[in-house]
């Protein structure tokens, strides 16, 4: 056996090189791990182990005028998981998946979130039931890692009632929370999506308190360093009347039947709303379809989301009560009238001949008065009384040779095309067409771009292209019956704050003073008094014992049936109350919306309802 | 008895250091231990194992050093065969753990004969080597060492255990260079190897976590809560344990769990975390002298066989300690490789008491 020589010792060295080598790069990098980074190390080890728990705020209560709770809050219970300990047990994760009704993939999916902290529970499943709890608690050992937590979720007691007023919750988007006003929330949290719980987000939520824990790698806390406690949401009373609301919800619905007794078919959708013409205050606003909101608590089943947004369900979640817009058809000849007179076209003495037929522009342009045969001489009073459309054909007439586009401006003074900004979200401000929109809106068609006589001569009847919210409508009987000042409507009453101090009273905002004539004003109020008595809402309100004055209207629209249109206010001396029905497709005003509007009336009065029978009505 | 010809013949430096490495083992052991659920009710009883581990491990140091080395010369079959025997037996009677299958049950205590197969392979190639005249010129030879060391291999890849595995590989490489290959052949070793390892990774030969592990070390991010969460943690613990760390017992990583395996492949990051900068470049430096005592060992050898003995102990133990320290830094990918002397378990401390003995057995013998 040899004696290691020289070449051995050579190789020896190079061990001894890779040793220097070796412990070098150890000791390097401990100094950069230790020395030189070791501070925000030190800190990533701190948070490691301190965890900031939120503590959720109690969500303000919403109540109608009188009290009466329209949305609150209960306690729902949930299931969550740990991740690091459920992952990889596939008996656990079985069990669970029997026990909550979950599909193993469901739960998988879950457990996959990324987003959220990776130390906390996951919840799995909301609002499960008492058997569920019971079981999981029972059979504690059989569930390692799964927790159960009591959390408060929104209620709303009275279902579908109100609720595109009162809107619905669900989880802040990712887009929402990119946005400023969102800055404040973070995933998970619960937020109003529309509606009052959507417009008033920002008092109802409250403030979140926080928790500071210590915790071990399971994410079990081992002590409490502090505790901040929850600021709990402003409670909200609404100007709703919860029974008028009742009342005006049913009314749709039978105004809906009606119409399809009277051969209309068609009639799928609608919206009334009654409204205090002295303030504004909106004590009923319906719009059908509707939808329910609790199926959107917990998150809505994707299921449940297609449905409510098919086409075949015809948009339940539009308001159409300030969502969507339409022509107003002969509803609209208040402004007409009003504008005529304060313009001077006519005078309450004006008197024309309605022969059925109207020629003025020419033969070729012939138009036609609702009814056939005519009217015969008919003054102002009668005009509306009767609804007679050459009257107005006149007046519109007058006003296109003018040149001034002053019934235009007459329906902006109406507030007309623009929004009321009454407090709930997702107002369309409708549409007053003139020479200029006309003009854009047929940029690719210029044969069609020019403003015709005809045009302000179907405006003067509100047919064609000018387009109303029901809310719109409201506020324009509103100021006819105060006397000639635009309210701001609203929904709100008063926020109080969770110890029930008041925080904030809504009064009363005036959008403006219509500085309308007295004279012309009460011409007009006693002409849509006899409407009732004897014009082309007689049958309906014949025998009613308050004094109800109003118009009724039939718009027609392409393609589609007539829609139908009351607009009225009572006490007739003494507004009170303004209502207005709209039925899509529903045939006409007299007929089918007219009666829902004495529906409603009923209620409001305490006057027991008949419902009358054999009504046809059929001017425009 | 002359006095100073038994001092001669002791390598005190070497023993000193690594008794030690032991007690310094033992401490971070019961530091790692002590609050945790390996504890159970009695928060000693790690410790205590360790400690068993260490006392009866000096006397087979102690026996090892004493006997004479080149007798082993005589048993390099049996010694071969015994190696392949135990590593089979654990395909039969092992304990599964992890998913892998790597201890033989005795009684009350496990053996991992992958841990002593790296002896007893040094033993047998050095036997082997030293055969050769101090020249690897051919490359039959070069094949026939890769051929001693395969089937041994084989069984421990196939447990699996990559670790070991690859220490088994530092272990040839070190000890081929030590007995004299050329230089060519090495660096076409070394490439080969380099291809073969890319090959391995683009056509998914390792196992799923094998993979994760080396895709989480290019990439802690990948998988923050699985096999990177090991990584993070340990870097955390051992950076936020600055210049003289948190303090003897008091990690909050280690004690919080949030560290797993704290007390076997991770424990270098409870020194880091308690010991800081100054405790970590103290296990370094006692670290070194063994190293260095080791080459000077080799290089003083009165033999090849005693020199490629040490070669083979030396290059074993820089693979462990530069694999498994920078697996906890982050320089190295997950591997289960365990420190020498410090992690828990006694399979791997004895084989490396075994080693020291072996060395003690060299320096003493170095003169005649």
């Amino acid at each position: 056996m040899a004696r290691p020589d020289e070449k051995t010792q050579r190789r020896v060295t190079v061990f001894g090189a890779i040793t220097i080598v070796v412990f070098s790069v150890l000791l390097a990098r401990l100094w950069f791990l230790q020395i030189l980074t070791g501070r925000e190390l030190s800190a990533q080890a701190e948070s490691n182990r301190i965890r900031a728990v939120s503590l959720q705020a109690p969500r303000g209560i919403v109540y109608d005028r009188n009290g009466q709770i329209l949305v609150d809050n209960r306690p729902s219970m949930v299931v969550s998981v740990i991740p690091s300990v459920v992952e990889e047990n596939e008996v656990v994760l079985k069990r669970l998946s029997s026990v909550l009704g979950m599909s193993l993939k469901d739960i998988k999916k879950k457990l996959e979130e990324k987003t959220a902290d990776p130390l906390k529970p996951r919840v799995i499943k909301e609002d499960v039931g008492q058997e569920v709890v019971v079981f999981i608690e029972e059979h504690q050992s059989d569930f390692p890692g799964v927790r159960i937590q009591s959390e408060s979720i929104r209620d709303y007691p009275n279902g579908t009632l109100g609720v595109h007023v009162l809107g619905y919750v669900g989880e802040v988007s990712e887009g929402e929370l990119g946005k400023k006003e969102y800055k404040d929330y973070s995933q998970g949290d619960i937020i109003g999506k529309t509606g009052v719980e959507g417009k008033y987000e920002a008092f109802l939520k409250g403030e979140k308190g926080e928790q500071r824990l210590e915790v071990n790698a399971s994410g079990d806390p081992l002590k409490i360093l502090s505790t901040k406690d929850p600021i709990p949401g402003h409670n909200l009373t609404l100007t709703i009347d919860k029974n008028i609301q009742q009342a005006t919800e049913e009314a749709l619905a039978s105004a809906l039947d009606l119409a399809h007794k009277q051969d209309y078919p068609n009639a799928q959708a609608g919206a009334a709303i009654v409204m205090d013409p002295r303030n504004g205050e909106i004590l009923a606003m319906a719009s059908y379809p509707n939808y329910d909101p609790r199926l959107f608590v917990g998150g809505i089943a994707a299921k449940d989301w297609e449905q409510l947004t098919a086409e075949e369900s015809n948009y339940p979640l539009n308001n159409r009560a300030i969502t969507c817009s339409y022509p107003p058809g002969s509803t609209f000849k208040v402004v007409t009238g009003m504008a005529g007179l304060t313009e001077n076209i006519i005078n309450t003495n004006s008197h024309f001949r309605c022969t059925g037929k109207w020629t003025e522009m020419g033969e070729k342009w012939a138009k036609y008065c609702w009814k056939r045969s005519g009217h015969g001489y008919v003054g102002f009073s009668t005009a509306i009384i009767e609804s007679c459309d050459v009257y107005f054909y006149e007046i519109g007439y007058r006003f296109y040779k003018t040149g001034q586009e002053k019934l235009q401006e007459w329906s902006r003074i109406f507030g007309l095309g623009a929004l009321t900004e009454v407090d709930l979200p997702s107002e369309t401000e409708g549409r007053v067409p003139d020479k200029a929109w006309k003009k854009k809106w047929n940029e690719n068609k210029p044969e069609l771009q020019t403003w015709l006589p005809g045009d302000t001569v179907n405006m003067a009847i509100g047919q064609g292209d000018l387009l109303v919210t029901p809310l719109q409508m409201a506020n324009v009987y509103a100021a006819i019956a105060n006397g000639g000042t635009l309210y701001r409507p609203h929904v709100a009453k008063t926020l109080y704050t969770g110890e029930g101090r008041i925080s904030h009273e809504f009064k009363h905002e005036l959008i403006k003073d219509l500085k309308l004539d007295p004279g012309y004003t009460q011409a007009m109020q006693k002409s849509l008094e006899l409407v009732c008595q004897k014009g082309t809402a007689a049958g309906v309100f014949s025998g009613f014992p308050e004094k109800v004055a109003g118009k009724t209207g039939t718009a027609q629209v392409r393609g589609k049936d007539d829609f139908a249109w009351f607009t009225c206010y009572a006490p007739a001396d003494n507004p009170q109350y303004v209502v207005v029905v709209m039925v899509e497709q529903g045939g006409h005003g007299g007929s089918t919306a007219a009666p829902a509007a004495r529906q409603i009336l009923s209620n409001i009065f305490d006057i027991p309802y008949e419902p009358i029978k054999g009504l046809v009505d059929p001017s425009r | 008895m002359d006095f100073s010809k038994v001092i001669r013949k002791v390598d005190f430096a070497l023993i000193f250091s690594i008794l030690a490495l032991c007690v310094y083992g033992a401490l971070m052991i019961y530091s790692a231990t002590h609050g945790g659920a390996e504890a159970g009710t009695d928060s000693y009883i790690v410790l205590k194992k360790q400690i068993l581990w260490i006392v009866l491990g000096i006397f087979i140091t102690a026996f090892a050093a004493l006997i004479d080395y080149n007798q082993l010369r005589h048993y390099l079959i049996p010694i071969y065969i015994v190696n392949l025997l135990l590593l089979a037996l654990v395909y039969f009677v092992g304990k599964t753990s992890g998913g892998a299958q790597r201890w033989i049950p005795i009684g009350a205590f496990h053996l991992q004969p992958s841990e002593f197969a790296k002896i007893m392979v040094i033993i047998t190639l050095a036997i082997f080597l030293s055969t050769r005249k101090g020249e690897i010129s051919s490359l039959k030879d070069i094949a026939l060492a890769f051929l001693f060391v395969l089937p041994p291999w084989v069984l421990i890849f196939a447990q699996p255990d990559l670790g070991t595995a690859l220490v088994l590989f530092a272990i040839l490489m070190g000890m081929l260079l030590g007995a004299g290959i050329r230089m060519r052949y090495y660096i076409a070793i070394i490439l080969t190897c380099v291809l073969v390892g890319f090959l391995i990774i683009n056509f998914h030969v390792l196992k799923d976590y094998q993979m994760k592990r080396l895709m989480v070390f290019v990439d802690p991010d990948i998988d923050p809560l699985g096999a990177g969460y090991n990584l993070q943690q340990s870097k955390i613990a051992i950076g936020s344990g600055e210049l003289t760390g948190k303090g003897l017992f008091s990690g909050t990583q280690a004690n919080l769990q949030f560290l797993p395996a704290k007390h076997t492949d991770f424990i270098f990051a409870v020194i880091g975390e308690e010991l800081g900068f100054l405790g970590s470049v103290l296990l370094l430096g006692l670290y070194f002298i063994i190293v260095s005592r080791g080459i000077r060992i080799a290089g003083t050898s009165k033999n090849m066989f005693g020199s490629l003995i040490a070669i083979g102990i030396i290059s074993m133990w820089l693979f462990q300690i530069l694999v498994n320290i920078g697996m906890t830094i982050g320089i190295m990918p997950i591997t289960g490789i365990p420190l020498p002397f410090i992690s828990y378990g006694g399979s791997s401390l004895w084989a490396n008491l075994v080693g020291s003995g072996l060395l003690l057995s060299i320096y003493a013998r170095r003169f005649v």
